[in-house]
């Protein structure tokens, strides 16, 4: 990118109130935004920056903060810039615009996200079930829901020992670190509390 | 039903019985030799696992020596060959397989997947063990299996055949109710195929005591009758 784009798309942006951009390098710049303003920074880069393609949307949970992050990656043909638009919602009740009328393929990413991290977009065209319409228990990608322990409950364990197994134990080898004994230590979940 | 429950049935393995008439074992016998020789394979690709078939079915390993050729449809298919983790979705539609199959029909599960969810397990979508929800002939374990233990296998399955042990197929009629459970645990109370399963068990006289019971019932109440497909031209 030009160093003249970059100036360009700088004055640009600086008409969105309390944007923060951050250049990774000249190609990869991050625009932290209130969540109100991200439909007017969408309608300004695509209507006169060139950046047609929403490339994705990507959820994160904050379960500290109470947060979703939702991320929006533009890409431009033109200038092969990656801008990507970070915003946080509320967690609680869970509710977001849609962005389907500037970006018609918003409508796939929203319903995914809504379908793996129960956060609603109004005015999206459908949030029915799209990839698990065989589940029926909480939005699985939320960092509350314990997969785990849902597995636990729901299949039962089949135990795996074999003769070339017990031949090593027998010798004084065998498994070092159990499933167990990784669990215990490395689970975010179990740490915080 | 809860699982706890769920776990308690434990399906007994019937061994294979010799007929007293010898005539009608050496006919027995020749079935037995034929159907080990020339078998229709429907792999069921759905994990990675499906990767170390191609060699296995081409020159380098050459599975068509041993008559086992692919074939593309489930109807006319002997072994049903999973490769690899089956989603909860997935496994919905490998039932309706297993049942549209003709018996005598076996089933073999590739890679460790298939035996208790493998590096799945933590998974909320992926279903664990194969054998719960049909009856499973053999497990290839591995993380895949090479070709070579996938032969190895095939080989194995060959041998039960011939021995006219792999009566595995008979199994999901005698004991229906137990498959039944575990999948309606799975995917509700409403969940039906479009085999009528009980029908066949009785109409070739493989019911049991095990084949009818509580899931059984639940799934005779939500039945509802298949109907012919409306034919426009």
């Amino acid at each position: 990118m030009s160093i003249a784009h970059s100036q360009n798309l700088n004055v640009l942006l600086q008409e969105i109130e309390g944007i923060q951009l951050t250049f990774h390098n000249p190609r990869r710049l991050r625009a932290d935004i209130a969540a109100e303003a991200l439909p007017a920074l969408l309608a300004l880069l695509r209507g006169r920056a060139s950046y047609v393609h929403l490339s994705a949307i990507s959820c994160v949970d904050w379960i500290d903060d109470n947060q979703f992050e939702l991320v929006y990656h533009l890409w431009s043909y033109e200038t092969s810039v990656l801008i990507s638009a970070h915003i946080r919602v509320p967690r609680d009740p869970g509710i977001y615009l849609s962005v389907f009328d500037i970006y018609t393929p918003a409508a796939f990413f929203e319903r995914d996200i809504h379908e793996m991290f129960g956060l609603y977009f109004e005015g999206s065209p459908d949030m029915s079930k799209f990839i698990l319409t065989e589940w029926n228990g909480p939005p699985p990608m939320r960092k509350d829901f314990d997969s785990e322990k849902w597995v636990m409950e729901t299949f039962s364990w089949q135990q795996y020992h074999p003769d070339w197994l017990q031949e090593l134990e027998q010798q004084g080898g065998g498994i070092v670190s159990t499933p167990e004994s990784i669990r215990a230590g490395n689970r975010p979940m179990e740490n915080k509390s | 039903m809860k699982k706890s429950d769920l776990d308690k049935v434990k399906i007994k393995q019937i061994p294979a019985q010799k007929r007293t008439n010898p005539f009608a074992n050496v006919f027995d016998e020749f079935v037995g030799f034929c159907r080990s020789r020339s078998m229709f394979m429907l792999h069921y690709c759905t994990g990675c696992g499906a990767i170390e078939l191609p060699p296995a079915m081409t020159s380098r390993f050459d599975m068509e020596r041993l008559g086992i050729q692919p074939m593309v449809s489930p109807r006319q298919a002997d072994i049903l060959l999973i490769t690899g983790y089956v989603s909860i979705k997935t496994l919905k539609r490998v039932i309706l397989t297993y049942e549209q199959m003709a018996a005598p029909k076996y089933v073999i599960g590739i890679c460790s997947c298939t035996v208790n969810g493998g590096m799945y397990w933590q998974s909320y979508a992926t279903a664990k063990k194969l054998d719960e929800y049909f009856p499973v002939d053999l497990y290839i374990a591995g993380c895949m299996p090479r070709p070579e233990a996938v032969i190895e296998g095939l080989q194995q399955l060959m041998q039960k055949i011939k021995a006219n042990e792999a009566n595995s197929w008979k199994q999901y009629y005698k004991n229906y109710d137990y498959f039944l459970g575990n999948q309606q645990h799975l995917f509700g109370n409403n969940w039906q195929t479009p085999t009528d399963v009980i029908g066949e068990a009785e109409t070739y006289q493989l019911a049991g005591p095990n084949t009818l019971g509580e899931h059984t019932k639940i799934l005779q109440s939500v039945q509802t009758p298949l109907k012919p497909l409306e034919m426009k031209l």
